[in-house]
Formats: C-alpha cells, sequence, structure tokens
C-alpha cells in the first residue's frame, strides 16, 4: 500500500475545509473518510504488481571501471500497472538508472535496461524488483517485490595490460624469432636450417652437414614449457589500501600481466590465492585459457584481515609442481612477517625452485620522508625512514637467502615483475 | 516464470494467515476493555468512596455496603441533582460549584443532606443560619455533648478543622460549647448534616475512638446515599456563564489541529513509503598501508622520541650517500666522513657530528639536523 502527493493535497484540503466550513468532529470524520475512501478506491483498481512477470537478460561478466547492462523482461497479463520499477543492487553494484517509469497496459511486454558500473571486484546480485503500481485516481497504490536473480561479477581489471605489447617485444627478441641463434644456458635445441651466409659460424652442425653435404646450422630457443606459479597473498598484508586500492588488487594486476606474458612464452602458468587456506586455486589451464580462467577465480577474492599462513603457502606450492619451476609470491613486505613466518619455512621451496617475491610499495612513505616543513612531518619523516630501512634489511636478508626481490610502487609493480621474469628467462634460471 | 517471482504473500495469503491472530487480540482488547470499564474507579482524590488513600474514603465505603447502604460514588452534578427523595446526599468538599450548582441541588428534593467542610455558599443555600466562624478546632477527643440521637451514640469521637456557629433550633455536637464540628439541622423538610471535620471520616482517622459509629449513624439514614465529589470544571461543563470567562483558545482550533495532524500522518505515509528495502553489502575493510608507519610517526612526536627519530634519519641519510659515493656497505664511520668531507669540501670534524654525533637535545636541534641532513643528501645528488 503506498499513497501518493496527491493523498497528502487532499488532506491538506481538508484542513481548510474543517477550519473554514465544519469546525466540528463531523467535518474532520468526513475528511478521513473521504481521504480513506478515495485511497481505498484507487487500490482496488490498481493493477497487481505481484502479477507482473518478470526475467533477466544481458552481462553475466565485467571489467571493473566499466559498464555491464543487465535487461529486465516485464510481461503484463492482468490490469494495466502504471508507476514506478525499481531494479535493486547492492551499492557497489553501482546502478546508474533512476527507477523506470512504467505503464504497461494489460498483455504487453516491456524491455527496461539497467547499467551497472560495479565499483568494487567479485560478484553483485541483484536484490529486488519492486514495482509500485499507482491507481486510475493517482492517490494510492499498490507495491510489491519480485525475486529475479540474476549476478553480475566484476572482475579484475587488469590494468598493466598497456604494458604486454613492449614485453613481448622483448620476448620475441630472446625467443629466436629475431637473429638471437646463440647458445647458451637457458636455451634449447630448436631446429636445423640450412645455413645462410652472415649466420654465426659456431652454430654448424658438422655432423648433419656431413651427413645432407650441404652446410646446416643448428638453431636454438629458449626454453620452453616451464612452469610458473602465481602465488598470491591473500592476508592481511594485501589488506592495505595503496593509492587507491589494496595491495591485492595490485598484486591480480600484476599476476595478470606476468601469466599473459609467460603463456605467450610457451610456459605453464598456476595461480594460487591463499591465506591460511586456499582462496584460488587455477591448475596449468590450457593457454588460450589461461586469463580468462585467472580473472573469474580472482574476482571473488578478497584480503581476509588473518596473518598468512606460509607452512600452508609453502606445503600447496610444493604439492603442486613437480620440476624446477618460477615461484612468484606477491605480498607484503613487513620485516616481521617476513623474518617471522615466512623465512623459517621458505627452505624447500628454495632448494627445488626460483622464487620470486614481489611486494607492492607505498608512494605515501616516499612522501613522508621527503617532507620535511615542520616537526610533525620530521617525525613522520623519521618513521617513514626507519620502515624503509627495515624494507631494505629484509630485501638484503632475502636475497642472500636467494629470493629475487622486486619492491616497486603499484604504477610500476606489474611490469617490473614482466621484467624480472624475462631477465630470469634470459639468464636461463628456470 | 510465473508469478513465483513475487516476494512476499499476496493479500489473501495475508488474511488467511493473519485472521486469527487478529481476532485473538480484537478479542483480548476487548476483553480489557469491558474489564477496565467495569472495575474502573468512577471517583477519585481525597474523600473519594473509591480511594485507598489514607486521605480516601473507601473504608467508611465498604462498611456502609456492609450495613446495607447502596453508595454511588459520583463526580458528575448531574448525579446530584437528580430526585432525591428517600435518599441520602453527599458532598465531599472542594471542586468550584457556584450558587446556582447549590441552588439546583437544594432544588432537587433531597431527604438528607450531608455537608463535608462546605464552602459559605452552601452554608447560605443548605444550611441558612450556620455560620463558618473561621476558627479551627484541636484535633481531639472529643464528647458529643449533644442530644443528637446519632452523636450521643456514638460516644467521644477524634475531631479537627471547621468549626461552625449554629442557630439555636439546630443541634450542635462536638464543640467547645460555642462552635461546633457537627451540626444537624432540619429545614424545609429535609435534614442538613453540616460537618467541619470530614477529616475523621477517612481512611487514616476512621478506625480511631467513635469516628466509625458517627459517620455510620449520620450517612445510614437512608438505604441509598450519593457520594458527590465536585470537581474543580464541573461548574463550567455545567453550562454556567456567571463564572468563567470565554477560553483563551477557541474551540475550532481543535478540530482544525486533528484534521491537520491527520493530513501530517498521510504526508508522512507518502514521504516515508520507500521503493523497496535498503540493500545492504558486505564492505572490506580499508587500512591505509601507511597506517602503522603513520602511527609510529605519532608515537615518536607524543613521547619526544628525538634520539631514535635522529637515528632513523641518519642511517637514512648515511645509505643514500654509501649509493652516491659508491661506499662499500660496510665501511666505517672515519672513512664514510673522509669520502664525503672530500667531496663535498665541508669540514670532516662537523661532518662526523652531524653523522656519527649525539642525539639532538631539542625540538630545534632535531629541526636544524633534518635540514643539515636533507642540504647533505641534496648536494650528493646534484654534485
Amino acid at each position: 500500500m503506498v499513497v501518493t502527493g496527491r493523498a497528502g493535497a487532499l488532506a491538506a484540503a481538508g484542513v481548510v475545509f474543517v477550519a473554514l466550513l465544519m469546525p466540528r468532529w463531523a467535518g474532520v470524520g468526513v475528511v478521513v473518510a473521504v481521504v480513506v475512501l478515495v485511497c481505498l478506491v484507487d487500490i482496488l483498481l490498481a493493477g497487481s504488481p505481484r502479477r507482473l512477470q518478470l526475467s533477466r537478460e544481458g552481462d553475466t561478466a565485467v571489467r571493473l571501471g566499466e559498464q555491464a547492462v543487465v535487461t529486465l523482461l516485464v510481461a503484463n497479463p492482468r490490469r494495466r500497472v502504471k508507476g514506478l520499477l525499481r531494479d535493486a543492487w547492492p551499492p557497489s553494484a553501482g546502478v546508474q538508472d533512476a527507477p523506470h517509469q512504467l505503464d504497461l497496459p494489460t498483455g504487453e511486454r516491456r524491455r527496461l535496461t539497467t547499467h551497472l558500473v560495479p565499483t568494487r571486484r567479485g560478484d553483485r546480485q541483484a536484490y529486488r524488483v519492486t514495482v509500485r503500481s499507482i491507481g486510475p485516481l493517482g492517490f494510492a497504490g499498490r507495491q510489491g517485490s519480485h525475486n529475479v536473480p540474476w549476478t553480475v561479477r566484476a572482475l579484475p581489471p587488469f590494468k598493466s595490460r598497456k604494458h604486454l605489447p613492449s614485453r613481448l617485444a622483448r620476448l620475441r627478441e630472446l625467443d629466436g624469432r629475431t637473429a638471437l641463434l646463440v647458445r647458451g644456458q637457458g636455451t634449447e635445441f630448436d631446429s636445423l636450417r640450412d645455413y645462410v651466409p652472415g649466420d654465426d659460424v659456431r652454430s654448424i652442425d658438422w655432423r648433419a652437414t656431413a651427413r645432407r653435404g650441404n652446410v646446416v646450422l643448428r638453431t636454438w630457443r629458449p626454453e620452453r614449457d616451464r612452469q610458473v606459479a602465481i602465488v598470491i597473498d591473500s592476508g592481511r598484508m594485501s589488506a592495505g589500501r595503496v593509492g587507491d586500492a589494496p595491495r591485492l588488487d595490485h598484486a591480480m594486476d600484476a599476476a595478470l600481466l606476468l601469466a599473459a606474458l609467460a603463456t605467450r612464452a610457451g610456459d605453464r602458468v598456476s595461480l594460487l590465492a591463499c591465506d591460511s587456506e586456499v582462496r584460488a586455486d587455477v591448475r596449468r589451464p590450457a593457454p588460450e585459457d589461461v586469463l580468462p580462467s585467472f580473472v573469474n577465480a580472482l574476482a571473488n577474492v578478497d584480503a581476509e584481515l588473518v596473518q598468512t599462513d606460509f607452512r600452508v603457502v609453502v606445503s600447496q606450492v610444493l604439492e603442486r609442481l613437480g620440476q624446477r619451476s618460477l615461484v612468484v609470491l606477491l605480498t607484503g613486505l613487513d620485516p616481521a612477517v617476513i623474518e617471522e613466518s615466512l623465512l623459517p619455512v621458505i627452505g624447500p621451496l628454495l632448494r627445488r625452485h626460483v622464487v620470486v617475491l614481489a611486494s607492492v610499495a607505498d608512494p605515501r612513505l616516499t612522501e613522508m620522508e621527503e617532507s620535511h616543513a615542520d616537526l610533525i612531518e620530521i617525525y613522520g619523516a623519521a618513521s617513514a625512514a626507519r620502515t624503509r630501512l627495515d624494507r631494505e634489511r629484509v630485501t638484503a636478508v632475502l636475497t642472500r637467502a636467494g629470493v629475487t626481490v622486486v619492491d616497486e610502487n603499484p604504477d610500476h609493480i606489474a611490469p617490473a615483475l614482466a621484467d624480472t621474469y624475462l631477465a630470469l628467462k634470459k639468464a636461463g634460471r628456470l | 516464470m510465473s508469478a513465483t517471482t513475487a516476494v512476499g504473500r499476496s493479500g489473501a495469503e495475508s488474511w488467511r494467515v493473519l485472521r486469527l491472530p487478529l481476532l485473538i487480540t480484537c478479542v483480548v482488547v476487548l476483553g480489557v476493555l469491558v474489564v477496565l470499564i467495569a472495575t474502573a474507579a468512577r471517583t477519585s482524590g481525597p474523600f473519594s468512596p473509591d480511594s485507598a488513600e489514607p486521605t480516601g474514603a473507601r473504608a467508611l465505603a465498604s462498611l456502609l455496603e456492609n450495613h446495607g447502604v447502596n453508595v454511588v460514588g459520583t463526580e458528575e452534578l448531574r448525579d446530584a441533582v437528580g430526585a432525591g427523595s428517600d435518599r441520602t446526599l453527599l458532598v465531599a468538599p472542594g471542586g468550584s460549584l457556584s450558587r446556582s450548582d447549590w441552588q439546583r441541588i437544594a432544588d432537587a428534593r433531597w431527604s438528607h443532606v450531608v455537608l463535608l467542610r462546605p464552602s459559605a455558599r452552601a452554608l447560605e443555600v443548605l444550611a441558612p443560619g450556620v455560620q463558618d466562624v473561621s476558627l479551627g478546632l484541636p484535633k481531639g477527643s472529643r464528647a458529643p455533648d449533644c442530644d443528637l440521637k446519632a452523636a450521643v451514640q456514638s460516644g467521644t469521637a477524634t475531631v479537627s478543622g471547621t468549626s461552625y456557629s449554629a442557630p439555636d433550633s439546630a443541634q450542635a455536637c462536638y464543640g467547645d460549647g460555642i462552635n461546633h464540628t457537627v451540626i444537624r439541622l432540619e429545614t424545609e423538610g429535609r435534614i442538613v448534616d453540616v460537618i467541619g471535620s470530614p477529616r475523621s471520616f477517612t481512611n487514616a482517622e476512621l478506625a480511631t475512638d467513635g469516628n466509625a459509629a458517627l459517620a455510620l449513624n449520620l450517612l445510614g439514614t437512608h438505604l441509598e446515599l450519593v457520594w458527590y465529589v465536585p470537581q474543580y470544571e464541573s461548574s463550567n461543563a455545567s453550562g454556567d456563564e456567571n463564572d468563567g470567562g470565554k477560553p483563551l483558545i477557541p474551540p475550532d482550533v481543535r478540530y482544525v489541529a486533528w484534521a491537520l495532524a491527520f493530513a501530517v500522518f498521510v504526508v508522512a505515509l507518502w514521504r516515508g513509503r520507500r521503493l523497496g528495502p535498503v540493500v545492504a553489502e558486505r564492505l572490506p575493510v580499508i587500512v591505509h598501508a601507511a597506517e602503522t608507519t603513520e602511527g609510529r610517526a605519532r608515537l615518536y612526536r607524543r613521547s619526544r622520541a628525538r634520539d631514535r627519530a635522529a637515528a632513523a634519519l641518519r642511517e637514512s641519510a648515511i645509505g643514500k650517500l654509501h649509493k652516491a659515493h659508491g661506499i662499500p656497505r660496510r665501511a666505517e664511520p672515519a672513512a664514510v666522513v673522509t669520502t664525503v668531507a672530500a667531496r663535498t669540501g665541508r669540514d670532516p670534524a662537523m661532518l662526523y657530528e652531524l653523522l656519527y654525533g649525539w642525539p639532538p637535545v631539542d625540538d630545534a636541534a632535531l629541526m636544524s639536523l633534518s635540514q643539515e641532513l636533507d642540504l647533505l643528501t641534496q648536494e650528493v645528488r646534484r654534485p
């Protein structure tokens, strides 16, 4: 049951009526009776919102920051329904439209579109569709809700895509598609081909030359089919907000760039998001399926406010990887956490695999360290300096232990991690 | 796809579900109302026959009931001006009865009227000749000292309060010889009792002395007793134009106010009804990553940890110098100072003091230390 502004105006007119014409109990009674009667008649004449038939179609996934369009089909088998329709979603689904005006005569259908620009990663579920049907007199009406489920998944935005072409170019340089035919660490035998003047004579395969009768050259290419395990720490270290997004989101961005690059380089990538338990797990998907499966798996991962259990992380990684692999651990570089929980358990990982630890640095610390205007800022600068020194110390400890550390600002973490990967590949350490 | 998507109950379903609870609620409410009305006290306040307070008179009323007298308590004047033959009217003190009200009571042909501490106006109309002498009688146990049968049978009573002078025709009891608190006179075919000590008949004092007997004897003359407790607004309600001017608020305003209240209610319904419920969602915790560092800065400041702050700043500056000048990481302080002094042309002693000296003694020293270190690293950066 709803009343409109007209009913309010009628009741207000009733005040004037009582004041000027009938200053008695009877006058008040007449006003109340008229308003109630008009509203009741209108409610009875209004089309029933419950009888509407609703269904949805449209987008089920959207990159964060882009717009999804979900269509609501409304069919009215009964009396004309005129009024408002609100398609209710949670606030972070970012509904762009005001409630729809609805005028649906008997037997007709309408298509109403809702535009969503999600403001956070993850699944956003449609809550309810509420229809307010106002009667023909416009004084009152009925209201009812429908449950028309739909889910729009807001995927990680993968903003670092723009760095992919330049890294792929460097990968091709490595890859032997450009003339880089030197045998060395990190390359494997590719094929034999005829000698062309200008080729390095050191690459001539004399045995094959003798067999064939013309000069034949061995070509080499970087090793392929290596395993890359990307491990994202979804514990409290990743909950801290750097810039306008949590560390976790920056880490996901870097992970996606690395995954795209490594897939193009012919490596097998798998993904693990883990804190005290596993939150997302993608094991060696088919190359064309890497990005979609990663993006889907990461969409619903949120930073949990628990301390990451690195014993779980290490045992999970060891269980997944057979051959020597690259393990990329995206976490925070908190000295206490690293020293107390990561270093004691990382030994088995380091013995078998190459470990890279990538961490998102906070530009705010640099900013704090560089401002010296007054005493407050000097204490801030001192505190920021202490934090940086601690990070440098723990970085040194990790490097000594054999871990490659990448500590960069949010804007640079993804390309820096990709570069580290390329450098490792070039050096043949995979 | 059908109406199954609708949320909540339909009208018919709601009615089916709600009718039984509604019925039970209605029955309970009605029952409570009936019980309340049936048992409601018709009068209240001092000398009310329904009041169990020390100043009330419920004890007397139930005593009378036990002796077969039907006590009818009322606050309405119209009960006091009804047909009065073979009935007793008791008028409790208080209220604001006008002369015409008293006249109407007098005209009602009561056989017996008992006035508890009446006003001068009442005495004038109902008991001519009896005068309020404005003399308080001290509280005490007194003998009837008269030949009124009801009083003589009761014996001594504890009386106090107003006393009256009586004409010779009246029977006057319980006094100091000149003025009396209980006076009976018979005029115009009716008996009028004037009692100046109503406190004797309250719940608090009824049990003392012969008070109860006196009250029973005085009030039990007829089988029906109308116990009237006058109210202060009764004279206005009776439409008496003589006293009470025009009300300050015109009576019409009340109806306009009710109409206005209804309008406000309708407007509130209009504005207050939302289009579906508010949608709630779980939000992630937002903590700035630099929170701990900022917290430590505040701690430094609050505890004036100049030594720690200076140490951090110096260590940071030395780290930058190491990088800039290619000094080995584990170089001795002296070696660092020598190298930097050679590059920047500064005095080695002052440089040593700046980089490895004592912690600053006050805030000003910390500020200047920070500025000096800043200058030094800037210089190094732009050689």
